[in-house]
């Protein structure tokens, strides 16, 4: 028999817990040995906590002058503002920020009541929770200031706002977890979320072009209908206080007590599933039968042209490529990116009149920017392979061929974007002319072939682990990003000088010699490298097998 | 059969003030089925990892199947399979795809790494997730894909490591019998496993390495004859290994010390 005695009480849980994050954090930093983390963290902290002290003065600024000018009703904005910051904060931190799985604390003798009020206590703790609570804190010293007969009631509607954000909270960042526990949910999500930002960049169009054409009137009609959620029933409740008409502001509260009670009740249930082992894992079992394979017709992008081993990565590379959702959203947003810049600057319905863009520095522009966005992710071309890197050392194979399959495959996804890019350019500005069109590729071709030695070095040298279906920490390293940007400013200024002395020089073709030029003197570099940077990889693949097999 | 698979001299490695691999001369003869034992960080792996090209040697030289692997990188790795440590898949390729990737990296025409793509697949009991991603196979069937990476190609030497950790009884049975075929065929096998039964049924020779050093080498029936005991008793390989790196009596009176939970 085991000999636990008595389990420590759920006041001697939070404490343990608290623990465990402490060290989790200090341990973490000291894994690292780097000063720069806890040199970030710090920075971090103090521009939260001055953003926070800064929007708790807005919150009571806010506060007094809706009170103090009779304009109680308003006070529902500020409310809706915490609604969803503290709603949609954690979204993005369970997304980009730190993992902690709260459900392994299940395997501690805990009660489910316990797990359920641990489960508060981390709700109350996250940065959402804690910046709210501030500026509940700010609003209710503007109440006590401007009109302290509201007090009361204010007290009443913040607990009761506190409590149904914290559960709705919990609730959401339960069911995120059972989706994101699923890989293919997961990149999706992902997926959906990148497109949503990137859709928030036509807002302005859109509203230039329909915003008065009867939008708005509609939205405003739908206000009403709001008036049953959280935001607008601490609103009422408070403005109906103001206006001595208790009725309404008991209806308000007791609206707020139902959400209290429905979104508890949610979260209990959640919880309760958790703690009686609800089943998150994707893998399903092996099936045991046996069958014969069928026989899959391979279709290589290059049959029999390219040595075996440099088409299997180029293969191996295309599955990747439409596996990885975000990869794949870089690859939708060249043209629709054209076309955002298109309907901004330039073109006959140019959103920024006056400030718009001639085709003749459009199209270059606009080419170099695609290729910034489609060349950088070469800079750090082994992220994505995890364990399989130990495939490339282990095979008889010389890294040049991984790398000219790498690139090979780059450089036909790049082509085959600038070519629609391209198509969606002609068709937004009109034809730009022969020698402009031909510079502009023939300058393409410089700076991409410029810079894969560059960054073939660059993901040998710098390897970043990434994963597919995630956002958190799904950037390259520090070097690598540096490298990348000063070998574009530098190909960028390269090609801009030689566009401007096609200019000066009134020779149109001028720009399509020289970028010819330099893109075979940039290709002859690069195979010159091929052999060096094989050398190199042996000197780094530990560095890479460690890096990427993490 | 007198040919050497693999031969190592003074084979080091070493990560800052550790040695991890300390001189090994390690001697395995072509078509030996053998066992390379250790406690955990003993440097087995690390070894392994040296012999397959994952990791360069600090010092000392090795040799498989007669090239010297650091003037012959490529021909030796044409020889070779490796199921490594954390079994390196791509784990965004379906188990088709990953076998036929590999069979390319190997240099096989198309037709060929289809062909054997299809039967390895049938053989570990994989056809019918042709379709399924790797990362979505379970820990067993991810390591049977490995092992069928690392024969697609007809290897010489064949290396190992915990190549039966977590595969199923009846997976791990048509395993150790595909095994046993190719070491009759010739081909060398080295593998490494924490399971002695596994390497005492298996393997006809033996080498036990201890903090970084080889600390015997040779077939079972050698080994035995170097542990004392009494005439006749035939001892198991836990014993020949316990008695060579065990510390049973100080771990008797740590035992001893749990008063609470013994």
């Amino acid at each position: 028999m085991a000999d636990v005695i008595q389990l420590p009480g759920v006041v001697e849980q939070l404490k343990l817990i608290a623990g465990l994050r402490w060290n989790l954090l200090k341990n973490n930093l000291q894994r690292k040995n780097n000063r720069w983390d806890l040199i970030g963290m710090i920075l971090a902290g103090v521009t939260s906590a001055v953003l926070v002290i800064g929007i708790a003065i807005a919150f009571y600024a806010g506060t007094y002058a809706f009170l103090s000018r009779n304009r109680p009703g308003w006070m529902a904005l500020l409310f809706w503002a915490m609604f969803f910051w503290w709603q949609l904060v954690p979204i993005l931190v369970a997304g980009f920020g730190a993992n902690f799985e709260f459900r392994n604390l299940l395997r501690f003798p805990l009660s489910l009541r316990a797990f359920y009020i641990l489960g508060l206590g981390y709700g109350f703790a996250d940065f959402a929770a804690a910046s709210s609570l501030c500026w509940i804190a700010a609003m209710l010293v503007a109440v006590a200031t401007a009109r302290i007969q509201l007090l009361p009631v204010m007290l009443v509607v913040s607990v009761l706002f506190i409590l149904v954000n914290v559960t709705l909270e919990r609730v959401i960042g339960s069911w995120l977890e059972r989706i994101f526990a699923n890989r293919r949910a997961r990149e999706l999500l992902v997926g959906i979320f990148v497109l949503s930002m990137v859709s928030m960049n036509f807002l302005n169009p859109a509203l230039q072009r329909w915003g008065n054409t009867g939008t708005r009137p509609k939205i405003l009609e739908l206000l009403p209908y709001l008036s049953w959620l959280p935001g607008s029933l601490a609103g009422t409740a408070l403005a109906s206080a103001a206006a001595e008409n208790s009725q309404a502001m008991l209806a308000a509260c007791a609206g707020l007590l139902l959400w209290v009670a429905a979104t508890s009740g949610l979260l209990w249930q959640r919880y309760r599933r958790q703690y009686l082992g609800e089943e998150l894992s994707e893998s399903a079992a092996p099936a045991a039968t046996r069958r014969a394979v069928r026989k899959q017709v391979f279709s290589s992008a290059a049959p029999g042209l390219l040595p075996p081993p440099v088409a299997g990565v180029m293969r191996k590379e295309f599955h990747y490529l439409t596996r990885n959702g975000f990869s794949f959203i870089t690859l939708i947003l060249p043209p629709v990116m054209v076309m955002f810049f298109s309907m901004q600057f330039a073109g006959v319905n140019a959103q920024l009149k006056g400030h718009g863009m001639s085709p003749q520095t459009f199209f270059p522009a606009v080419m170099a920017y695609l290729i910034l966005i489609l060349l950088s992710p070469a800079y750090n071309s082994f992220a994505f392979e995890g364990p399989g890197i130990q495939s490339y050392f282990m095979a008889p194979v010389r890294m040049r061929d991984v790398l000219v399959g790498k690139n090979l495959f780059l450089v036909s996804v790049v082509a085959v974007e600038l070519a629609i890019s391209l198509s969606v350019l002609v068709w937004r500005l009109g034809f730009p002319g022969l020698p402009l069109l031909l510079s502009t590729i023939a300058a393409a071709a410089f700076a991409v072939s410029g810079q894969l030695t560059i960054a073939n070095w660059s993901a040998l040298s710098f390897p970043k682990k990434m994963e597919i279906g995630k956002l958190k920490g799904q950037r390259n390293s520090g070097v690598a990003v540096w490298t990348a940007f000063g070998v574009q400013i530098l190909i960028g200024g390269i090609a801009t000088i030689v566009l401007l002395a096609g200019r000066w020089l009134g020779n149109p073709w001028l720009p399509m010699v020289v970028f010819a030029g330099l893109t075979a003197a940039a290709l002859g570099g690069y195979v010159a490298s091929l052999d060096p940077l094989s050398n190199l990889a042996e000197q780094k693949k530990e560095l890479l097998i460690e890096t990427l097999c993490r | 059969m007198n040919e050497i698979a693999i031969r190592t001299e003074k084979l080091t490695r070493r990560f800052g003030p550790l040695t991890a691999v300390d001189s090994v001369d390690l001697r395995v003869n072509a078509g030996q089925f053998f066992g390379f034992l250790g406690p955990n960080g003993a440097g087995k792996s690390t070894t392994i990892k040296m012999l397959t090209g994952l990791l360069a040697p600090t010092s000392g030289r090795m040799e498989l199947l007669g090239l010297d692997f650091q003037r012959s990188p490529i021909e030796v790795k044409r020889q070779i399979g490796v199921v490594p440590e954390g079994m390196g898949l791509f784990e965004r390729l379906t188990g088709v795809e990953y076998l036929h990737f590999v069979g390319r990296m190997y240099g096989l025409d198309r037709a060929t790494s289809e062909k054997r793509t299809a039967e390895l697949l049938d053989f570990m009991q994989l056809a019918d997730r042709e379709k399924t991603l790797i990362a979505d196979y379970s820990h067993g069937m991810q390591k049977k894909l490995a092992l069928a990476a690392a024969v697609i190609h007809g290897p010489r030497i064949l290396f190992l490591d915990e190549p039966f950790e977590g595969v199923d009884a009846l997976a791990a049975g048509a395993l150790k019998s595909l095994l046993g075929r190719m070491a009759e065929r010739g081909v060398t096998i080295f593998l490494t496993s924490h399971v002695l039964e596994i390497v005492e049924r298996l393997c006809s020779h033996v080498g036990i390495i201890h903090q970084g050093r080889l600390v015997a080498q040779g077939s079972l029936e050698e080994l035995r004859a170097g542990i004392p005991g009494e005439e006749g008793e035939k001892k198991t390989l836990e014993q020949i290994f316990l008695s060579i790196v065990g510390q049973s009596g100080s771990e008797q009176s740590r035992l001893e010390e749990l008063t609470w939970l013994t």
